[in-house]
């Protein structure tokens, strides 16, 4: 066991790798075991900013409470076919440079406000599928991204006890309901 | 030795054999046990258990590890059965997947399998409807397979037979096209299927009925006697109820056949053919793998039912070969195998409606909505096609819960409880004609683990069916766009035969046992104490759910099975 492993399993133990200081987890690996994807720490904090800055903690818990960054990178390596893994690959690099080039620093640098100014100029992109603006292999990263960060969310016992609550016995069928008993 | 040996027989010995412990097998099994008979199930799978072998029936959707998707190793693995609706992370392991057992596909054949105790019944899709005489006497009347050798009267009482059992729920509709059961309360529609319903009614006179399905609305003592439980709108039947809220072979008929003492189930048991005795002129038994110690063993009874699924069926079938029946067993005309077709599945609607805002529901309806019952060529041949469809129609609102935009309004947008306009949506039931081009047969040279032919699929659609989904597509659109239904758009999709998971015949009944392998009593017209009672003794496809169909012949098959063997007809 080198060094760095001991480290990160002692950080482990004390609560988490997303709580590392980037010093430390700089060259590192992903805190997550991966099969088929090959992410680095400094990508998995990038995904971690990303999905913060869709989901940001408010007074309710953000992303990262919910390790939203580390169900990105498992759906991306598990469900995604060899292509879309490839080009989440590519397209993050190509999201680190233009952010890079464009705000001359990078997304972690950033603050909140301009972390989601860059997010939302993809997301509103991407509904014109002709549009050119971004390469398509940085659309299918944001969009892998995007919806994985919100599919975990929605999906997440958070959300799905605290949120819109889930009932896994209903024990009933209401054919009419009125509107106006729902709660806006 | 000796004595070991005829002991050893003794205990192989039944009264009756049922090959297949799903839909119909199960039935067969609590019948003959119901009247006393031993009765031995081999089943080719392993054993599930009600409630103990349904790992995934009571998580939570974040309890998935991938939330219910399939990993994409195992969707590339498994092209075929990754196109069943219902394969996910929560009832993947009720599947076949494709490398376990393959088959032979002449013509693209999506053969979608359950090989365990229960079979396909864990997994189906619970509606259940009456055939009438607008479907018996189609063959005679439309010039097409061969007459059904029953009519309606024939199978009524024993529709109502098994109805009661099974427990299925419905409204008294008054159909003479679906004719009304033994119904519990029906799961109602709500107010815009409600709507569509009196829409269509006053302008088409054409039907929309709350579905009839398989679920105990209201249980009766019956219900609660297999130790059943009212149905608690989970929706989640797929992994099995743990409250046996729909029926199931798990939950109903297999249990009931084990507490009877009569019943001895034997899975991993792949049957390789059934055993002709040329002397006697009858089946005398079966010959099976055991999947496990691969040992071959043959077991004995008076009576063999077989219930393997309409394909597997024809499959042991065809296997059972002998000096009187070198075609397969029963197979003097030469049909078995031929004939076979499936539903058409291939055509769905979507639209919206802003009327009725002021209702939506609340829970989840076990019935899925309502249906719409053929309405096409019912009393006499009106349209450039053969028979009809019938189709499913539902409506539910959504919430406005948008996925567009990012951080603190994205997350209040997705948690937001204000409802959308309805959606409305429906699917296409169509019945394809058995022709003699489309068969099933064994396989030259391929076999399987067990030393059994691999099976050849061979059906495909032809004019009679694109003529019906145009017409499907046609009417349902004019019926959406008069009741004022908006963004109405139809789709056609390319799916191959076989994912409507309604396969049947090859094993057809009929009044001539040169054109048929069955007669009226689901008997081989050749060997009478062999019965047919799935998917393969199907003369026509109908549109109908076909599950309580199977199980009112069954249960009609065993009751004349045994009347025969009482009359020493059958011994």
């Amino acid at each position: 066991m080198n060094r760095r492993t001991v480290i990160k399993n002692l950080a482990l133990i004390i609560g988490g790798a997303a709580l590392l200081p980037s010093c430390m987890q700089e060259k590192g690996k992903a805190s997550i075991g991966l099969k088929n994807i090959n992410i680095d720490a400094d990508q998995e904090k990038l995904i971690g900013d990303m999905a913060e800055t869709i989901i940001p903690k408010t007074t309710t818990p953000g992303a990262k409470d919910l390790q939203l960054h580390l169900f990105v990178l498992k759906m991306v390596d598990d469900c995604c076919t060899k292509k879309d893994q490839q080009d989440f690959i590519t397209g993050m690099g190509q999201f680190t440079d233009l952010v890079k080039k464009q705000n001359n620093r990078s997304f972690s640098e950033c603050d909140q406000k301009q972390r989601e100014q860059i997010l939302l100029a993809i997301d509103k992109d991407r509904k014109d599928a002709k549009s050119t603006a971004y390469p398509p292999e940085l659309k299918t990263f944001y969009n892998l991204v995007k919806g994985q960060t919100v599919n975990g969310y929605t999906t997440s016992k958070y959300f799905m006890t605290k949120q819109v609550v889930y009932e896994l016995v209903p024990g009933r069928y209401n054919a009419f309901y009125p509107v106006k008993k729902q709660a806006v | 030795m000796a004595n070991l040996n005829i002991d050893s027989v003794k205990e192989r010995t039944f009264d009756a054999i049922v090959i297949g412990s799903g839909m119909s097998g199960g039935w067969a099994a609590k019948e003959f046990t119901d009247k006393g008979y031993k009765t031995l199930i081999l089943e080719r799978g392993r054993d599930v258990k009600h409630i103990k072998d349904y790992p995934t029936t009571n998580m939570y959707p974040w309890e998935f590890e991938h939330r219910g998707e399939m990993p994409m190793a195992v969707q590339e693995a498994n092209p075929i059965v990754n196109r069943c609706y219902a394969f996910h992370e929560d009832a993947a392991h009720f599947f076949v997947k494709d490398k376990e057992h393959p088959y032979v596909q002449d013509k693209p054949f999506d053969w979608i399998r359950g090989y365990q105790v229960g079979g396909k019944s864990l997994l189906w899709a619970r509606q259940t409807q009456r055939w009438s005489d607008f479907d018996f006497e189609g063959p005679a009347r439309d010039g097409f397979a061969v007459d059904w050798p029953i009519r309606y009267a024939d199978i009524a009482p024993w529709y109502s037979y098994v109805e009661k059992f099974a427990g299925i729920s419905g409204n008294k509709d008054g159909l003479a096209e679906l004719p009304d059961g033994e119904f519990l309360p029906a799961f109602p529609l709500n107010s815009v299927e409600q709507y569509f319903s009196k829409h269509v009614k006053g302008k088409y006179n054409r039907h929309v009925i709350s579905a009839r399905c398989a679920h105990l609305s209201k249980p009766n003592q019956i219900h609660l006697d297999q130790g059943r439980a009212q149905c608690q709108e989970r929706i989640l039947c797929q992994r099995g109820c743990p409250f046996g809220g729909y029926f199931s072979a798990n939950a109903s008929t297999i249990p009931w056949a084990l507490k009877s003492g009569n019943l001895t189930l034997r899975p991993h048991s792949v049957v390789q053919s059934i055993i002709y005795d040329e002397a006697k002129g009858k089946a005398t038994g079966v010959r099976i793998i055991d999947t496990n110690t691969k040992e071959a063993i043959e077991y004995y009874a008076k009576v063999i039912f077989v219930n393997a699924a309409a394909m597997n069926t024809n499959l042991v079938l065809l296997n059972s070969t002998s000096h009187r029946f070198p075609n397969g067993l029963g197979n003097d005309s030469g049909v078995l195998g031929k004939y076979v077709a499936f539903h058409n599945y291939s055509a769905h609607m979507s639209a919206e409606y802003d009327g009725m805002l002021e209702w939506t529901t609340d829970g989840r309806n076990p019935a899925g909505g309502g249906y719409i019952p053929r309405f096409r060529n019912l009393h006499k041949q009106e349209t450039n096609f053969l028979r009809g469809y019938a189709a499913g129609f539902s409506a539910y609102r959504r919430h406005n819960r948008s996925w567009d935009g990012v951080g603190s309004s994205l997350k209040e947008n997705l948690a937001k409880n204000d409802l959308g306009v309805w959606s409305v949506g429906s699917h296409m039931m169509g019945e394809t004609i058995p022709k003699e081009a489309s068969y099933v047969k064994l396989d030259d040279k391929l076999k399987d683990d067990w030393g059994v032919p691999l099976l050849k699929i061979s059906m495909d659609y032809d004019d009679n069916d694109a003529k019906m989904k145009k017409d499907y597509i046609e009417q349902l659109t004019e019926m959406f766009t008069s009741a004022g239904f908006t963004n109405i758009k139809a789709e056609s999709d390319q799916r191959a035969p076989g994912l409507d998971i309604h396969e049947m015949g090859g094993a057809r009944m009929g009044n001539d046992p040169k054109t048929s392998v069955l007669n009226k009593w689901n008997q081989l017209h050749a060997v009478n104490n062999v019965f047919v009672t799935d998917g393969a003794c199907m003369t026509s496809t109908s549109c109908q759910n076909p599950s309580l169909t199977y199980m009112a012949l069954t249960a009609r098959a065993v009751d004349h099975a045994v009347s025969e063997m009482k009359k020493g007809n059958i011994a």
